[in-house]
């Protein structure tokens, strides 16, 4: 009987039929190409039809229903933030107090505030306040944490013990609180406080995420070949690292703007928020909730306008998740 | 695991001190801290003047930090606008809210990690996907507006509760409120568990238990709950401070006498020890919900224990 | 060698499954048939996809379902068809009387229970037992799979054992309860190589000890030919070739076995370039027609293209799924 040709003790890897799949791989194909498709390794080969992680999700959300209802609703709301006299033609300061608390009329399908302004008209330009701030806060959110964050995910050492200590410290503010506390000694009327104060409780809920995303990017095999071949920080940040923080952060981002229109009329709600004449649903909320027994009008239609708007960035952020993280499905 | 209880300890203290000083500035820097003292009318310069070396807001900022949290730490939390003691305030006002909390916390926990177990077993069905789409609603609605709607349904239309909590504020009457400060919190619990356990649910050591030829009611609860349970675990313990922070909200809503009522009639009054003062216990509240949290997640995962 | 010929304990019979996937229809597993005896050790070889585990899930009862569905054939252990069974019964026949030894230890212990407790289970769930005769069980168990200080380190956690040492726990808790079958899914893939062996050695003695039925699930031809009575060599969903081990390595009856004996490197052939079975793995959702193999296959002619070909009998009791096996076998 012939010795069979296995050495237990030799230290050559025993390559078996597994070694002869890769080696033959290499003929023209990457693993990347192989979708691991079904489950458990039924190994599915489609030559030519490499996607990148972008192509892949937009492919997917396309087709997503919640994606493309909340889409069309954001549409909606920035069109309407931009140009409301589209479909408002009134003014949301002309208020006649006659009228204080009637219900819905003809031209007014809404009826009036206690102020005896038309709710429907304030409603419509309410969306421009909430989608300003949303937006401006998370641009400014987005901007300072991902650069913070991704800095000191990247350079490491002090920049990054220190960059932790203070995200630390802004976490150990609860954030309702601290816009009372900040907030209530202000009085401006404009909407840029609100937004400046999002921004500085908001920023290292993001620089957390792009620190770890980046230490994550860091650490790929290919960013460390390019660090080994001699690249620069700043390219090895721009073409390497930057690319695969930038998904996380877009998520985090998305469904955080629903979170600070909701944040904004929370703060307004309680008086240290936006303040009139600025037209605002948490304002209106705030002014409607004593009328509530005999006008619940005046508090449901914003209320209604206010969880839409936030409702359609957090499904739209839900459904950018799921297509640039099959993982979690 | 001592010492890593050590490191946590040691780590919160800056936290603490940078939190606490951050709020002193932004209500003794850029307020005016004893705008409130002369009742109504603006302060007469002279009057200013003798309040300011009173209180020591001529030294500098740090030095008036230092000498506040210095009386902290002896219990003396200084005089609110009415000159009662803000220890006294705390006394009345903190009862009410840690019992408000607490009434979230068991909602968290009751309906929040059974629906999530509920829908995380059963992924892709109608009841999932229903979960889902309310928690989604919740989570989207702002707590303000889910107050005054359950306060305009139960209270007003329909009777079912008082529109607003009595002084006493006992644990029936915070039921209500206590659903509405947990609201979105318990969406995430739902949200949270759901994924948790559909992740778990397809881990190798689950199909482990299931070709031990253990019952499905053991794999479920012994290995595939008790791995599922730990995020959501922390994410209640973490809950407990966020939830006193906000009960403010809540609160004004159904005019709770807690600590969100002390404090606005702080801000209101532009009492600045009132504000400080219950700002700085909530901060600390929160930072020891976490050190907690932190340590529990040890005792719940051995491979945190032992590392 | 094998004695006699003893009774058969599990039979495969012409296992169906298919999974449920994004591209449709993967057909995992395509009228399987294999027998273990009372005490004989199987090997199952194939690549990645070819449907050694799935099989082996479906016998086990923990295939994931859905996506999986076992669309046909019967799976007969101790003279009772698993699949017809009700789950509970089922239950029953899962850690007592067959039981798995899956390939990363780590992942497949539950990392929040000690060790101790996920031994122990066996018996509490089992026979019955109290937690504490049930911890001195483990205790035994752990003594048996020769993991030093048993008693102190039957309180520990899986991720405070090294890789040969949890792949004992694993092998521990299979054994717990002697059941008659073992299936051993890629055992030792996991580990070192230089503690492949040890863990290798130490099932295959177990195993005699113990007389039980083990179903070895590798693509690892080195480790089979110790410990193996037969072979089953598998490719994309069906069994190719089947014979005594030792024959295979003599001469492979299917040009398939023949690649993977080649590529496995000598010592005595030092220098040579290794060989590799050219092409990729088939599609499961777009399997060939005719034989799966006949895209990668040297010997493919037009038959190969359009007829599937049967397990044709091939003498001293092997089989070989292939047009041309006398050419297999002899060239």
């Amino acid at each position: 009987m012939p010795e069979p040709p296995y050495e237990p003790d030799a230290t050559i890897p025993a390559v078996g039929a597994g070694g002869a799949t890769d080696l033959a791989m290499e003929e023209g194909e990457t693993p990347e190409q192989r979708p691991g498709g079904g489950p458990r390794g039924t190994g599915t080969a489609e030559p030519g039809r490499a996607r990148s992680l972008w192509s892949d999700a937009w492919r997917d959300l396309r087709r997503n229903p919640v994606f493309i209802i909340s889409g069309l609703v954001i549409a909606f709301l920035v069109v309407i933030s931009l140009w409301p006299s589209l479909i408002a033609s009134g003014n949301p300061l002309h208020c006649d107090l006659g009228k204080a608390q009637e219900g819905s009329q003809p031209g007014h399908p809404f009826g009036f505030d206690g102020q005896g302004c038309d709710v429907y008209t304030r409603t419509v330009y309410g969306a421009r306040t909430s989608v300003t701030v949303g937006v401006c806060a998370t641009l400014g959110v987005a901007l300072f944490g991902s650069v913070l964050g991704g800095l000191a995910g990247f350079f490491g050492g002090a920049w990054d013990a220190l960059l932790s200590r203070i995200t630390d410290v802004f976490f150990g503010i609860p954030v309702v609180l601290g816009g009372l506390v900040f907030l209530s000694v202000i009085t401006s009327t404009t909407v840029w406080p609100v937004i400046g104060f999002i921004v500085l409780l908001g920023w290292p809920q993001i620089a957390r995420i792009a620190r770890g995303s980046v230490i994550t990017a860091k650490q790929n095999d290919y960013v460390q070949a390019a660090r080994a071949l001699g690249a620069s920080n700043a390219r090895m940040l721009l073409r390497h690292v930057t690319p695969n923080a930038v998904a996380p952060v877009i998520v985090v981002a998305t469904i955080a703007l629903g979170t600070y229109i909701s944040l904004e009329a929370t703060l307004s709600y309680l008086g240290v928020g936006l303040k009139p004449p600025t037209v605002s649903w948490g304002i209106d909320l705030s002014a409607a909730s004593p009328y509530v027994r005999n006008a619940p009008h005046m508090l449901l239609w914003p209320a209604g306008a206010l969880a839409i708007t936030v409702l359609a960035f957090i499904m739209l952020g839900d459904a950018v998740r799921d297509a640039l993280d099959p993982k979690l499905r | 695991m001592g010492r890593y209880v050590i490191r946590r300890l040691l780590q919160i203290i800056p936290v603490f001190f940078g939190a606490t000083l951050l709020i002193f500035l932004m209500v003794n820097v850029m307020g005016d801290p004893i705008a409130g003292l002369c009742g109504d009318r603006k302060c007469d310069p002279a009057t200013a003047a003798r309040l300011r070396a009173e209180f020591g807001l001529d030294k500098p900022v740090w030095q008036q930090y230092l000498t506040y949290m210095g009386n902290v730490f002896t219990g003396d939390f200084g005089t609110a606008f009415n000159g009662q003691k803000v220890t006294e305030l705390m006394a009345t006002a903190f009862p009410v809210t840690i019992r408000l909390t607490l009434v979230a916390i068991a909602f968290e926990i009751v309906i929040g990690i059974s629906l999530g177990v509920v829908t995380g077993l059963r992924r892709g069905r109608p009841v999932d996907t229903g979960v889902l789409l309310v928690t989604l609603v919740v989570i989207s609605v702002p707590t303000f507006v889910t107050g005054l709607l359950l306060q305009l349904l139960l209270g007003v239309k329909w009777g079912v509760i008082r529109p607003s909590v009595s002084s006493a504020a006992t644990v029936d009457e915070l039921l209500v409120p206590g659903l509405v400060l947990a609201s979105v919190s318990l969406a995430y619990v739902t949200r949270l568990t759901r994924t948790s356990v559909a992740e778990n649910s397809r881990a190798d050591y689950v199909r482990t238990a299931v070709a031990k030829g253990l019952p499905r009611r053991r794999v479920i609860s012994r290995h595939l709950l008790r791995n599922s349970l730990i995020p959501v675990v922390t994410f209640i313990g973490t809950d407990v401070g966020a939830l006193m922070g906000g009960a403010i909200v809540t609160e004004r809503i159904f005019n709770i006498h807690g600590v969100g009522y002390q404090l606005f009639q702080g801000i209101l009054r532009q009492s600045s020890q009132t504000v400080v003062g219950f700002v700085t216990v909530l901060v600390l509240v929160f930072l020891l919900a976490n050190l907690l949290v932190d340590l529990l997640y040890a005792v719940l995962d051995p491979r945190i224990r032992y590392a | 060698m094998t004695a006699a010929t003893p009774a058969p304990l599990l039979e495969v019979r012409d296992l169906h499954v298919e999974f449920r996937t994004r591209d449709g229809i993967a057909k995992a597993v395509n009228g399987v048939n294999y027998r273990v005896a009372e005490g004989e050790t199987l090997a199952v070889l194939g690549e990645s996809g070819s449907g050694k585990s799935v099989t082996a899930q479906a016998v086990m009862g923990i295939l994931d379902m859905p996506p999986g569905r076992i669309t046909g054939g019967e799976i007969v252990f101790q003279g009772r068809d698993l699949l017809q069974l009700r789950e509970d019964e089922r239950q029953k026949v899962r850690g007592r009387e067959m039981a798995m030894i899956f390939q990363d230890a780590l992942s497949a212990l539950n990392p929040v229970l000690s060790v101790g407790e996920q031994l122990g289970e066996m018996f509490v769930v089992h026979r019955g037992m109290s937690r504490k005769d049930a911890k001195n069980k483990a205790v035994e168990l752990m003594d048996r799979v020769r993991i030093p200080a048993a008693r102190e380190r039957v309180g520990q956690f899986p991720h405070q054992f090294s890789g040969g040492m949890r792949q004992r726990i694993m092998i521990a808790m299979a054994l717990a309860l002697e059941p008659s079958l073992i299936i051993a899914d890629e055992p030792t893939t996991a580990l070192d190589v230089t503690v492949q062996a040890q863990v290798m050695d130490l099932l295959a003695e177990l195993r005699r000890e113990l007389d039980m039925g083990l179903i070895l699930i590798t693509h690892d031809l080195g480790v089979v030919a110790d410990v193996a009575d037969k072979i089953a060599v598998m490719y994309a969903g069906r069994i190719v070739e089947s014979a005594p081990v030792h024959d295979i390595y003599k001469a492979p009856a299917h040009p398939y076995t023949k690649g993977l004996l080649e590529s496995i490197p000598r010592l005595d052939q030092k220098g040579q370039e290794l060989y590799a079975i050219k092409g990729l793995p088939p599609n499961l959702v777009r399997i060939p027609p005719g034989c799966a193999f006949h895209p990668r296959c040297p010997l493919a002619r037009d038959v190969c293209r359009t007829d599937v070909p049967p397990l044709y009998d091939v003498p001293d009791g092997r089989g070989s799924a292939c047009h041309f096996w006398q050419e297999a076998l002899h060239g």
